[in-house]
């Protein structure tokens, strides 16, 4: 056995002893399918649920023959009412959706006239329309078969020429196509995932914990030490591509869950493609490995690796999601591109079409990165000065979560002490996507009272958790100080401004931006109080519960894990995020205003110290917009984005925008913190 | 036996080592001294191969650390200060690891294994993780690991950093063991109790340069102080905090 064997199998099994590798490698890949299948299957449920629950209310007006009202009584999507008085005041007042108006009766071949009646601005008027204009055209060509039929005249006397569309693509291309851009990107990210924490563990780790130096006493050349090391991380990277790739295959071949048959979702790949998408991930893996080794070497510590390696995670990442884009294809040029050629390449093989030549392409381009990768690292690790630089002095340090969990000490919270960069962004995308998926099933079963739960529940809680079980100083990763009085004031001052410009921006995005018009008649119900104890319940669901719950995430966790950035990237991250949070497929419209919103709360807490400051702001803000849209007149103008705000609003607020900017400027603003801390050297 | 010969060592402009010519024989206990930073763990590196000196050599059993460092490390134990142990391999594994990587296979090393186990009491904790491990048992499991080739030449850098009195003494009692079995030992220490009941000969660094030499008594005597801790205040006065 040579040495780099008995450096791999040493590493393999200490790898293999660590809970957070094995986490990355088994439990990830394994678990990634299903739980997306089943969040896309709730999501379906959930959309269907919500339409076959629509029933719309039309009426029909002026004497309609019984055989019409029949057949609109037969439509399940359809419900006719009764309406009294006047037409269009009813579709307004929203008791009817759409109704039609029938002209006098036209005898044997005159024409009856219709006149349907329906509110454009409306997605479920329009929606109740057109499913009325279908069936008024059932109607339609039925009294008309029965006219020919009374002159001896074949139905297909009136259709010459009959035109029907029918599509090329099969179900499982379809399926093929969407499931083709996105299953790339995912097998190149858990490859990914899974070679990135044993790169570090097994590079900046071992300088971290002083092992390194033994290590290079022991006669073997560092070549070796390298290999050996290397072939751990591309085994480790390999495993979890195939365990991946396994998980896929089971998933969506075997039909395990009814939805994939139902909404078209089945991928079958065929041997051969099975076996050159593994083909392809070896060297992959190869490659990633190489490159975190090589640069995590030159790290002192885990968390300087991680700082390290995170921006050339996020480059990597830009090539692999190139194929979730439609209308880019692989070139001969995109396939040489590092991942970007393999993402392409996995593309065209679950979709059917690729050829040889690109695989060969990219299987040569990626090989030869792997092993330009790889002579990167075997020089990192023959460099006396990225193997010492700075290494001597490196201490476990008790900043980061992730170097306790190793450690696996309890640590006291030490003063201080906040969640690195990555960290706290990973935390918040996971919350992110756990309220996302548990908000849904906590809606479902318990509607509003569900949503109230999802924010205290899946935000508020796990957010102190985190901020407990990491050990962090709770009052500065969460700026937990009493505000003082003029931050307090400059602060309202400065939301108060802010909401009206954040009005106006909302309503000239609509310039551009599609508006939902049916989510926004939801919302609209939804925040639309009609007595005192409705007002009350909705301030606390939507104003009090966010302003807490959101604001302990983002203007605590994430703001107090991001200060190192500079301020204006921390700020706008912030805001981002923050949008992105509340950004789900239909409301893109909601991410400007929030962000910009997000951004100038975390711009105050920032200035101010305080996350209280922020909680005020975040609560005037939702509570305004409760009572406005509770309020009779008002919320007709404030309820259609597409109505221009009132312009006189405009002035007002940039005043006290710009008021409550300057008077956050000033640094008595400042909150005090609660214990004195010694100055630090 | 270990040899400096002119050794100098520099981190860019910083001569963390100057000039260095040292000797140690076999059967011979020698005591490198010095304040913070004044070189000892730079040039016990360079004799271990760690680092590459930037002038002058060292020898090892005759073999030039700058020719062979591989066969140069064959002759060497090296136990560092840091005391880095691999948290998720259990002790006995952690020896039989670098029993491999010195070529031990089989049989041979399953008894090379047992026998350190033993002589070291490392039993009782052999086959629980080494990041569980206490400082005065990690230091044993850190010492099996660096003899387990069984070299003429020994290095240690701080041997008794962290322990207390009872571990301290059973390293007192290794030393003066493999010394009686002919190795050439050079420790780095800080304290003058272990230099007075150990130390054949003492050297002094002082800003990477040796400036004294002897047995502990030709310093204390050579010096005019009362004892070796005074003697050693009085070379290397005013050194510290480079
Ligand atoms: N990798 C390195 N890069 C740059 N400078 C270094 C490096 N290692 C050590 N030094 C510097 O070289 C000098 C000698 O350090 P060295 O560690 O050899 O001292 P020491 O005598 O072992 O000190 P101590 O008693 O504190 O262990 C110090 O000034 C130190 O800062
Ligand atoms: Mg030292």
């Amino acid at each position: 056995m040579s040495a780099w064997r008995v450096v791999c199998a040493k590493e393999l099994r200490e790898t293999l002893r660590d809970r957070r590798t094995l986490l990355m490698m088994i439990v990830v890949p394994v678990l990634l399918y299903p739980a997306l299948l089943i969040v896309a299957e709730q999501l379906f449920l959930f959309g269907a649920r919500r339409l076959e629950a629509e029933e719309a209310a039309v009426a029909l007006l002026g004497d309609p023959p019984p055989d019409l009202v029949a057949r609109v009584e037969a439509d399940s999507a359809l419900r006719v009412v009764p309406i009294d008085g006047d037409a269009e005041g009813a579709i307004r007042a929203d008791s009817a959706r759409a109704i039609a108006v029938l002209g006098a009766p036209a005898g044997d071949d005159g024409t009856r006239a219709v006149t349907l009646l329906y509110d454009a601005t409306s997605d479920r008027s329009s929606r109740a329309h057109a499913e009325l204009r279908a069936v008024l055209g059932e109607w339609r060509d039925a009294l008309l078969e029965e006219r020919l039929g009374s002159r001896g005249l074949p139905g297909s006397f009136a259709v010459p020429v009959a035109v029907a569309d029918s599509s090329i693509a099969r179900p499982d291309e379809v399926g093929g196509y969407a499931l083709g851009r996105i299953l790339p990107l995912l097998l190149v990210v858990v490859t990914l995932l899974g070679s990135f924490y044993p790169a570090i563990d097994l590079a900046a780790g071992e300088k971290e914990r002083g092992t390194l130096e033994t290590l290079l006493t022991a006669p073997v050349p560092a070549r070796d030490i390298v290999v050996g090391k290397f072939v751990t991380v591309a085994v480790i990277g390999v495993v979890a591509a195939a365990l991946n790739l396994g998980s896929m295959i089971l998933t969506f071949q075997t039909g395990a869950l009814q939805l994939t048959a139902v909404i078209g979702l089945e991928v079958s790949l065929s041997l051969p493609a099975v076996l050159a998408i593994f083909a392809t991930l070896v060297p992959l893996a190869v490659f990633f490995g190489a490159i975190f080794l090589g640069i995590a070497v030159g790290a002192s510590s885990f968390k300087e690796a991680q700082n390290a390696l995170t921006p050339v995670y996020m480059a990597v990442l830009v090539p692999a999601m190139l194929p979730v884009f439609p209308g880019i294809d692989a070139g001969p040029l995109l396939s040489l591109l590092p991942v970007a050629g393999v993402a392409f390449f996995f593309r065209d093989v679950m979709t059917g079409q690729a050829g040889v030549e690109l695989g060969l392409l990219v299987l040569g381009s990626t090989l030869a990165y792997a092993a330009a990768a790889l002579v990167f690292a075997s020089r990192a690790f023959g460099s006396e000065r990225i193997l010492f630089g700075g290494g001597e002095k490196a201490e476990v340090e008790p900043g980061g979560w992730i170097e306790r969990w190793r450690v696996g000490r309890q640590v006291r919270a030490r003063d201080g002490v906040v969640p690195s960069r990555g960290t706290a962004l990973l935390f918040v995308a996971l919350l992110a996507v756990f309220f996302f998926m548990g908000g849904i099933q906590l809606q479902l079963r318990l509607g509003e009272a569900g949503l109230l739960a999802a924010e205290w529940l899946l935000l508020f809680l796990p957010a102190l958790a985190f901020v407990t079980a990491g050990g962090f100083d709770p009052v500065h990763t969460l700026s937990l100080r009493r505000p003082r009085a003029t931050g307090l004031a400059g602060a309202l001052v400065l939301i108060v401004g802010a909401m009206p410009l954040v009005w106006v921006l909302g309503w000239l995005q609509t310039f551009v931006l599609p508006v939902p018009w049916e989510m926004l008649e939801g919302l609209e119900e939804l925040v639309t109080a009609d007595s005192a104890g409705r007002l009350a319940w909705l301030l606390l669901l939507l104003a009090v519960t966010p302003a807490v719950c959101e604001e302990i995430v983002f203007r605590g966790v994430l703001l107090g894990g991001t200060r190192e950035l500079p301020p204006w990237r921390m700020l706008l991250l912030n805001g981002v995020v923050f949008g992105a949070f509340h950004l789900s497929f239909e409301t893109a419209i909601r991410f400007l205003p929030t962000a910009v919103l997000g951004t100038v709360i975390a711009w105050a807490v920032w200035r101010t110290g305080s996350l209280l400051v922020g909680v005020a702001m975040h609560l005037v803000n939702n509570g305004t917009i409760v009572v406005l849209a509770s309020t009779p007149g008002v919320r007709e103008l404030f309820s259609d984005p597409e109505a221009p705000p009132p312009l006189w609003l405009v002035p007002i607020a940039v005043v006290l925008f710009a008021a409550g900017v300057r008077i956050l400027l000033r640094p008595a603003v400042r909150a005090d913190d609660p214990h004195p801390r010694t100055p630090e050297p | 036996m270990i040899r400096f010969r002119a050794l100098t060592k520099q981190y860019g402009p910083l001569e963390a080592v100057r000039d260095l010519t040292l000797g140690v024989a076999p059967g011979e206990v020698y005591a490198l001294l010095g304040p913070n930073g004044a070189g000892k763990t730079s040039a016990l590196r360079c004799l271990a191969t760690l680092l590459t000196p930037t002038s002058g050599t060292a020898f090892v059993n005759g073999i030039d650390v700058r020719e062979d460092p591989l066969d140069a490390r064959r002759r060497l134990a090296f136990l560092a200060a840091s005391m880095g142990l691999y948290e998720r391999l259990s002790a006995r594994e952690l020896v039989a690891y670098f029993g491999r990587l010195h070529g031990l296979r089989g049989a041979p090393l399953d008894a090379r294994v047992s026998e350190l186990v033993e002589l070291f009491g490392i039993a009782p904790f052999a086959d629980r993780l080494c990041g569980r491990l206490s400082t005065g048992q990690r230091q044993r499991v850190s010492l099996a690991r660096a003899l387990v080739h069984d070299p003429p030449a020994l290095v240690l850098d701080e041997p008794t950093l962290g322990l207390d009195v009872v571990s301290g003494q059973a390293i007192y009692d290794f030393i003066a063991r493999e010394r009686t079995r002919g190795k050439a030992i050079l420790f780095s220490t800080h304290r003058m109790t272990e230099v007075e009941l150990l130390a054949d000969r003492v050297g002094v660094l002082r800003l990477g340069e040796l400036v004294a030499e002897g047995t502990p008594g030709e310093l204390v005597s050579s010096t005019g102080q009362e004892n070796l801790a005074r003697a050693f205040l009085h070379l290397v006065g005013g050194a510290e905090g480079r």
